[in-house]
Parts: structure tokens; C-alpha cells; sequence
């Protein structure tokens, strides 16, 4: 037990103090730009990872969340720290008819039918001005006043959205670790190495495959969420942006699919590289940064995490060996 | 009769593979479901088992009709379906593999019994309890599959090809082991292509032919008659 929970407290101590050791706020917009793609790499790999249900339209479920949050905030006055949540359940409730829809395919059809989704979703956006306010979207200029265990949160500097960013990475890592050791994880491994197999021992596969994807939409949704309170600026560009459902595939694959560190060490080497190759090149910067990507996916398939983890197995059966001898 | 199927119809897309299948099983029995390539075999289990829906036709066990169910269903009524090609969950251990058969809701109060009874029939599977199914041998692998089918406690088990490219005495250790299955209680439906050890084992038989059943008997009755020795055992 202690094994398992030390990480965890590893994690926490490390996070609480990092804002005290970064020198700008440079480095602490990365380090939120860093906890955001974790929780959104995490979403992406309950399904993409755990049930092998690639999916390229995770940006819809992004967008969904952002939009909600926005919407809530500017036309209820509800403050964002309700509204990530529910933009969390908008996207968890629309992922349903979604699933029901696009599982009836397997395989790559399914990629191709998430995708299709995302563009029809982005569309919508683009064309419903009367609640989306189409391509101009929506600007946040001021937050509420809040207080905070007695004190006034500053919404301009970063910490606010750092202790929040925090939060929702823990989140979604915990809801991978809980998937791991649950029945529903298990039933989700079982679909990924064979569906048909998995159907043949009565598995209610579309069952899983729903109920994964409406918990993987929640967390992406967060994350929507979470980006239009960061940002202040939400528009279809920007939050339903194909880009974004790529990046989630490629985090959660260059880090480790299937596992629960995997989004997190996806999302330190993409967004570490994106960041210092964008400050270093201007022109073209996105030629390292795929370069990075190819070179990870070539030679660690199994992604970074799970290579280090296979890697440090050996190493430990390597040192007990010798213990014992 | 345990399993009835009257002029079951299925295929995929266009193209029809069943026309109207017909028989039935009695509860103990071992029936084989003969015939070549393409005639039908792994269809007709499948439509049985839900894994292909039929077009038409009736299913029934126990007298209540599977047409329409979904697999889950189906194997909740206590008819399980081992798939041809053993199609193991391959980056799994053997123990997962088999706990895995054993989720549906009725199945789970019994999963730890069953899985010492499913040891108990293969004690090749106590050993590599923890070793990952895809590295096992091809037998072991089948093995795990049915035993896999065994966790859900089936009433009526289905095998489809279960000698399918193994060592000739690992075969010889399959008909033995499934002849054990059934004699615990279990109603066996067998599709072989090795037609001379299934009738061997088998109290009945049925050889399919473009998606129709063309001959049925005893397993003797058919291991004698002229135009099986000749389309199915070569002699």
C-alpha cells in the first residue's frame, strides 16, 4: 500500500512546491500548460489506451467543455469553478449519443467517424451564433472577486489556474489508476486485445466502450473547461481545433498507452520540447517538434513511460539478484 | 432437447451463408457439426451465440428463444461460445484470460470454484497461471480458451475448430479433455474439421454443405456411411 501511495505523495509535495522554485511566470505558465495536457492525455487514454478505441475527435469534447464554461460564466455570471464541472457533464452527456453512434464501427472507421463528429461539432459552433456567437466566440475581461480561506485570489497572476491546473491532472491520473485495477479495466483490455473474444465471454462491450467514453469526456471537458478560464478567449479555432484531438493521441503515445503515468511523461517531453523549440526557431519550429514525435513513436512504441518502466523492472529484478546472490 | 435450431438464416452483408440450418441437441450429448471450407459451420455458431445476428430462423434453449439476444444475454443463459483461433486476450495472464469469463453477473459468486475446477481439468494451466497467454503453445492456448468458456458455467459450450493446428498428441489431448467436459455435465456442440476423431467422440453429427444440413446421424452411422468416408476422410 505505502509502495502505491508514495508517488502519489511524491507528486503532491513536488507540485505544492514548484511554484516556490520556478523562477518567472514563464516557467509556470509551462508547467500549466504541462498539468492540462496530462489531464487531457489522461482522458484521451482511458479509451484510446485502455479500450484500443482510437479516437481523433476529442477537440469536440474539449470544445464542449469551454463553451459551456464560457457560456456559464458570461450569461449566467456562474463562476468557473462551477462551470469546468458542468462543461465536464456537457461533454460527458453529449459523448453518449455520440458513442452510441460511432461504436457501431470498429477499428479505423471508429477514427474516422470521431473525426467526422468533431467537424460536424465544430461546425455547428461556427454557424449557431445566437448561443455561440459563431467565428467571433466570446472574450472573459474580468473575473469576480473571490476569497480564498480569508484571502482575495489574484485571477491575473498565474497561481490561481496552477492549483487548479494541479487538481485536475491528480484527477485524471487517479480516475486512470482506479480504471486499472477495476472490472471495467479490465473489461476495456479484454475489448482492445479482442473484441470479438471479449463479446464471446459476455462482455456487454458497448456497454464499457459508452461508459469509458463518457468518463473520457468529462475529464476532457474539464479540460475545456479549464482552457476557456485560463485563456479568457474561446472560439471555434481555437477549442475545436482538430490540432487538439491530435495532440491528446500523440501525449498519450509518445508517453505510454495504457498506463497511468503515461499522459503525464507525454505531456512534460511534448509540451518541454514544443515550448523550447518554439523559443529557439521561430520559423518552423513544428518540423523539431514532429521530428521529436517520430523519433519516440520509432523507437519506443511502447512510449517513454513504458519503456523506463520495463527498463527499471529489469534493473530491480537485476539488483534483487544480486541481494539474494 | 437442450438446443433446438430450425431453418437458421444468416450471413454477412449481401451475401447469404446460411439457408435454412436445422437440428437439434439433446441435454449430454456431444454433437458434431461436420462439413468442408465454407459450408457453414462457424456461421451457424455464431448466429447461435449472437456474434452474427440471424435473418431468419429460431434458436432455442431450453425451449426459450436466443434470436434477437445479444451475446451477453445469451451466455447469461448458460450457452458459451468458444471462438475458432482461440482468440485469447494475448497480453493478459492465463489467470486474467480465465477470470475474465467469469464476470457475467451470475457467473461471479462461483468464479473462485470454477476456476479450481478449470485448474483441475487442466493442470497444465495451474503451472503458467501468470505467464501471458500469447506466449503459451498452441494447445495451451486452447486450453485457456475453453477453459475461458468453462468460467461462465455453461449448460450448453460450443467449440469451434478446438484441434485447429495443433501437435497430433496434443489433439489426441483435446477430445480426451472435451469428452471429460461433458461427462462433468456439460452439452457440448463440436464444429471439427478432424472428422474422424469428433465422430469418434461424438453421439451424433450433423455434415453441413452450402449452408444446409445434408446428412445427420449417430456418430457410427456416419463414421460408416460411403459419401462421408469419402468427402471427409479420404478413403
Amino acid at each position: 500500500m505505502t509502495r502505491r501511495l508514495a508517488p502519489w505523495v511524491a507528486g503532491v509535495v513536488a507540485l505544492a512546491a514548484l511554484p516556490a522554485i520556478v523562477p518567472n511566470s514563464f516557467y509556470l505558465h509551462v508547467a500549466i500548460m504541462i498539468l492540462m495536457w496530462t489531464l487531457l492525455g489522461s482522458a484521451w487514454n482511458l479509451l484510446g489506451g485502455f479500450a484500443g478505441q482510437v479516437s481523433f475527435g476529442h477537440a469536440a469534447l474539449f470544445g464542449i467543455g469551454a463553451y459551456v464554461t464560457m457560456i456559464l460564466f458570461l450569461k449566467a455570471g456562474l463562476a468557473p469553478w462551477w462551470g469546468i464541472p458542468l462543461g465536464g457533464l456537457a461533454a460527458a452527456l453529449v459523448s453518449l449519443p455520440i458513442g452510441l453512434v460511432c461504436f457501431r464501427l470498429r477499428g479505423p472507421y471508429f477514427s474516422l467517424a470521431t473525426l467526422a463528429v468533431a467537424e460536424i461539432v465544430k461546425l455547428v459552433a461556427l454557424n449557431w451564433e445566437t448561443v455561440t456567437n459563431g467565428s467571433v466566440g466570446f472574450l472573459i475581461t474580468t473575473f469576480p472577486p473571490v476569497r480564498f480561506f480569508g484571502l482575495a485570489v489574484d485571477w491575473e497572476s498565474k497561481l490561481p489556474f496552477y492549483a487548479l491546473a494541479a487538481l485536475l491532472a491528480l484527477g485524471g491520473l487517479a480516475a486512470t489508476a482506479w480504471l486499472q485495477t477495476s472490472r471495467l479495466g479490465a473489461y476495456l483490455i479484454a475489448i482492445r486485445e479482442n473484441e470479438e473474444a471479449a463479446e464471446a465471454v459476455g462482455i456487454d462491450t458497448v456497454r464499457a466502450k459508452v461508459l469509458t467514453f463518457a468518463l473520457s469526456a468529462f475529464l476532457a471537458g474539464l479540460g475545456g473547461g479549464f482552457y476557456a478560464a485560463y485563456f479568457r478567449y474561446v472560439d471555434p479555432d481555437a477549442v475545436l481545433n482538430i490540432n487538439l484531438s491530435m495532440e491528446m493521441v500523440f501525449i498519450a503515445m509518445v508517453g505510454g498507452l495504457g498506463t497511468v503515468a503515461g499522459p503525464l511523461v507525454g505531456a512534460v517531453f511534448l509540451t518541454t520540447v514544443g515550448e523550447s523549440v518554439r523559443e529557439r526557431f521561430q520559423v518552423g519550429h513544428l518540423i523539431f517538434y514532429g521530428l521529436f514525435m517520430m523519433l519516440a513513436i520509432r523507437y519506443m512504441p511502447e512510449g517513454i513511460w513504458g519503456r523506463a518502466r520495463r527498463l527499471l523492472a529489469a534493473l530491480r529484478a537485476r539488483v534483487l539478484g544480486h541481494v539474494a546472490a | 432437447m437442450i438446443l433446438h435450431v430450425e431453418g437458421l438464416e444468416a450471413g454477412y452483408g449481401k451475401i447469404t451463408a446460411l439457408w435454412g440450418v436445422d437440428f437439434d441437441v439433446a441435454r449430454g450429448e456431444i454433437v458434431a457439426l461436420l462439413g468442408a471450407n465454407g459450408a457453414g459451420k462457424t456461421t451457424t455458431l455464431k448466429a447461435i451465440s449472437g456474434l452474427v445476428r440471424p435473418q431468419a430462423g429460431a434458436v432455442l434453449l431450453e425451449g426459450e428463444p436466443l434470436t434477437g439476444r445479444s451475446t451477453m444475454e445469451i451466455v447469461a443463459r448458460g450457452l458459451v461460445h468458444v471462438p475458432e483461433g482461440r482468440k485469447l486476450f494475448g497480453e493478459m495472464t492465463v489467470r486474467d484470460n480465465l477470470l475474465l469469463g467469469g464476470f457475467p453477473p451470475a457467473a461471479r459468486p462461483h468464479q473462485a470454484a470454477r476456476l479450481e475446477q478449470v485448474f483441475a481439468t487442466f493442470p497444465r494451466l495451474r503451472e503458467r497461471e501468470r505467464q501471458l497467454a500469447g506466449t503459451l503453445s498452441g494447445g495451451e492456448q486452447q486450453m485457456v480458451a475453453i477453459g475461458r468458456g468453462l468460467m461462465a458455467g455453461p449448460r450448453v459450450l460450443m467449440l469451434d475448430e478446438p484441434s485447429l493446428g495443433l501437435a497430433p498428441i496434443m489433439v489426441e489431448e483435446m477430445f480426451r479433455v472435451i469428452e471429460e467436459i461433458n461427462r462433468q455435465g456439460v452439452t457440448i456442440l463440436l464444429v471439427e474439421q478432424n472428422t474422424e476423431h469428433a465422430l469418434a467422440i461424438a453421439h451424433r453429427g450433423f455434415v453441413l454443405e452450402s449452408g444446409r444440413v445434408v446428412l445427420a446421424g449417430t456418430g457410427a452411422q456416419l463414421l460408416a456411411d460411403p459419401k462421408v468416408r469419402e468427402a471427409y476422410l479420404g478413403l
